[in-house]
């Protein structure tokens, strides 16, 4: 796992959303978390869901990748995948750095 | 994206968006706010069907698939009461059965998230028909509705020579909104600051449109009490639209032609002339190259109006501004008269899209204002609107004019029981036959049509 800092741009006018949006990003992290030691797909598919289409309009396209992973393999009930993914996100979040241009 | 003064004119719209997820709303919201639209959200079906309860929304972007009331079942109920209310529907899942499903119940665009910025304000301007090719309010010409391409080019070489002296000639078809153009022409130069006098040539008395145009002195004529002015001295500055130009006297031609070459005009009965700065707008509904081939208009003015030509398209012809017209009328009928905005259904849109016009954009001004007034409902049906057309109102003669069909009638019947005998005639109509003879005349009846041969 690299600790290299990912740069992402932003439009300055989502700045004052954006602290708010990465907290609820991370209560996902834990949700995800949670639901995948239980085993929830119901729950995983429908958090992956959300993240797919917020991700992206919010100007994080990572997010939107990652999320629509975690739905597609929620319905294939494939938990390794899911996992992989979960930790992916996890690690995006830990490493992006915002700049508002 | 839209220039700043388009921004400017989206806070007349207002925008409720639908969607359970807080994160949404507050991304889409910002994204609308920043267009300057005004926004609004909710995050369920039912509280958005609460919320636009009296409130004078133009759009509902909603979520298709939500916690109890779904983005179908709030589309459905939004068009129960008006079918016509724009929405746009959002998918997490790009599924086409969905897509044609909301299609169907009429929503307006089908967009899946993750959605992009620019792909919801261009869906956005062109549901609120604001998009560059349609829109009012940019700046030129903002009081015309438009979105077909012909009023665009139109438009667009108007407003190329509107900030210039250059002399415009608009033919076009009565009802067709010459004076409208003229207006947006002055209104977009740099004389809009000075007065934009309009003056039908047609409606005057010959004899009083020279004094009109010219002004006169005092004493100049019997009645000339005092000193007055004339239309191209108050219009100085400014620009003086004279519509229906083909239907000016030919000695009057003369003279106008003689205050555009020297730029001075001579009041009636003064012996000094008075130096003016005027822009000259024209229009006619006449063929006036043919007029001036009948020399019924002198060549040389024709042409030194006709500088820059512009053809105001018929009402059939930018058939594609009908919806766009129809709901504007609409909207200014519930203003002027304190009521609620009724819509056209579907049909009775297509229905008005196809008639024929022949009283262009002022025949459907009526018509519109016809149909709010005859239907009892929300939404205007076709069969109001195919009454509505067909049971044009008659233009309404001048009494004169009824008068003068009244005795024609009366005077055929009379011949017809005399079988043309004149003297007869006149003793059953009271009068004498001189007179009787006279009457006849008038009307260009002839005794011996009524003879039995």
């Amino acid at each position: 796992m690299s600790l290299e800092k990912i740069i992402v741009n932003i439009d300055p006018d989502l700045e004052e959303l954006i602290p708010g949006f990465l907290e609820n990003r991370i209560k996902d992290i834990q949700i995800l978390e949670k639901a995948a030691g239980q085993q929830d797909f119901a729950a995983l598919k429908s958090v992956g869901h959300s993240l797919k289409g917020v991700g992206g309009g919010y100007g994080f396209a990572k997010i939107t990748e990652l999320g629509a992973g975690i739905e597609a393999s929620a319905k294939e009930n494939d938990l390794e995948r899911i996992n992989q993914l979960i930790s992916d996100l996890a690690d995006y979040l830990q490493r992006i750095e915002v700049k508002f241009q | 994206m839209q220039a700043e003064s388009g921004k400017n004119f989206n806070n007349n719209y207002h925008i409720l968006i639908v969607d359970d997820d807080q994160e949404i709303l507050t991304l889409l919201s910002s994204w609308l706010s920043k267009e300057g639209f005004n926004v609004s959200t909710a995050m369920s079906g039912e509280q958005a069907l609460a919320e636009i309860v009296g409130k004078k929304h133009n759009l509902v972007i909603t979520d298709l698939y939500m916690n109890g009331m779904s983005g179908m079942q709030l589309l459905t109920a939004i068009h129960s009461g008006n079918p016509l209310f724009p929405v746009i529907m959002l998918s997490g899942q790009a599924q086409i059965a969905d897509a044609i499903k909301a299609t169907h119940l009429g929503c307006s665009a089908f967009l899946t998230k993750p959605i992009e910025q620019s792909e919801l304000i261009n869906q956005v301007m062109q549901v609120l028909r604001l998009s560059k090719n349609s829109e009012a309010g940019d700046g030129f010409a903002k009081n015309v509705l438009y979105r077909s391409k012909l009023m665009a080019d139109l438009l667009e070489l108007a407003e190329s020579v509107a900030d210039s002296n250059v002399t415009v000639f608009i033919s076009g078809a009565t009802g067709t909104g010459k004076e409208i153009i003229a207006k947006a022409i002055h209104d977009g130069s740099s004389r809009a600051d000075h007065p934009f006098i309009a003056v039908n040539c047609g409606a005057i008395p010959e004899h009083l449109l020279e004094s009109e145009l010219f002004g006169h002195e005092k004493g100049a004529f019997t009645g000339a009490s005092t000193r007055h002015e004339g239309l191209f001295m108050a219009a100085n500055g400014g620009t003086l639209f004279l519509d229906e130009i083909g239907d000016m006297p030919l000695n009057l031609q003369v003279k106008l032609l003689r205050v555009l070459q020297d730029l001075e005009v001579r009041p009636v009965g003064s012996t000094r002339n008075y130096p003016i700065d005027v822009r000259i707008i024209s229009a006619t509904h006449k063929d006036l190259e043919k007029a001036v081939h009948e020399g019924e208009f002198r060549e040389d003015l024709f042409y030194r109006l006709k500088v820059v030509p512009l053809h105001m398209p018929t009402l059939s012809e930018r058939c594609d501004d009908i919806p766009l017209l129809a709901d504007h009328f609409l909207r200014q009928y519930a203003e002027h008269n304190h009521k609620i905005i009724k819509y056209f259904a579907p049909a009775a849109i297509e229905y008005l899209m196809t008639a024929a016009w022949p009283g262009n954009v002022r025949q459907l001004i009526n018509v519109v204002d016809l149909c709010a007034t005859l239907c009892r409902t929300n939404v205007i049906p076709l069969s109001i609107v195919k009454k509505a057309l067909q049971d044009r109102p008659i233009e309404i003669k001048t009494l004169k004019e009824v008068k003068q069909e009244c005795e024609k009638n009366y005077l055929v019947s009379v011949l017809r029981i005399s079988s043309g005998h004149v003297a007869n005639a006149a003793r059953i109509a009271g009068r004498n036959r001189t007179e009787f003879y006279k009457l006849l005349g008038q009307h260009s009846l002839d005794p011996s049509d009524y003879r039995h041969k």
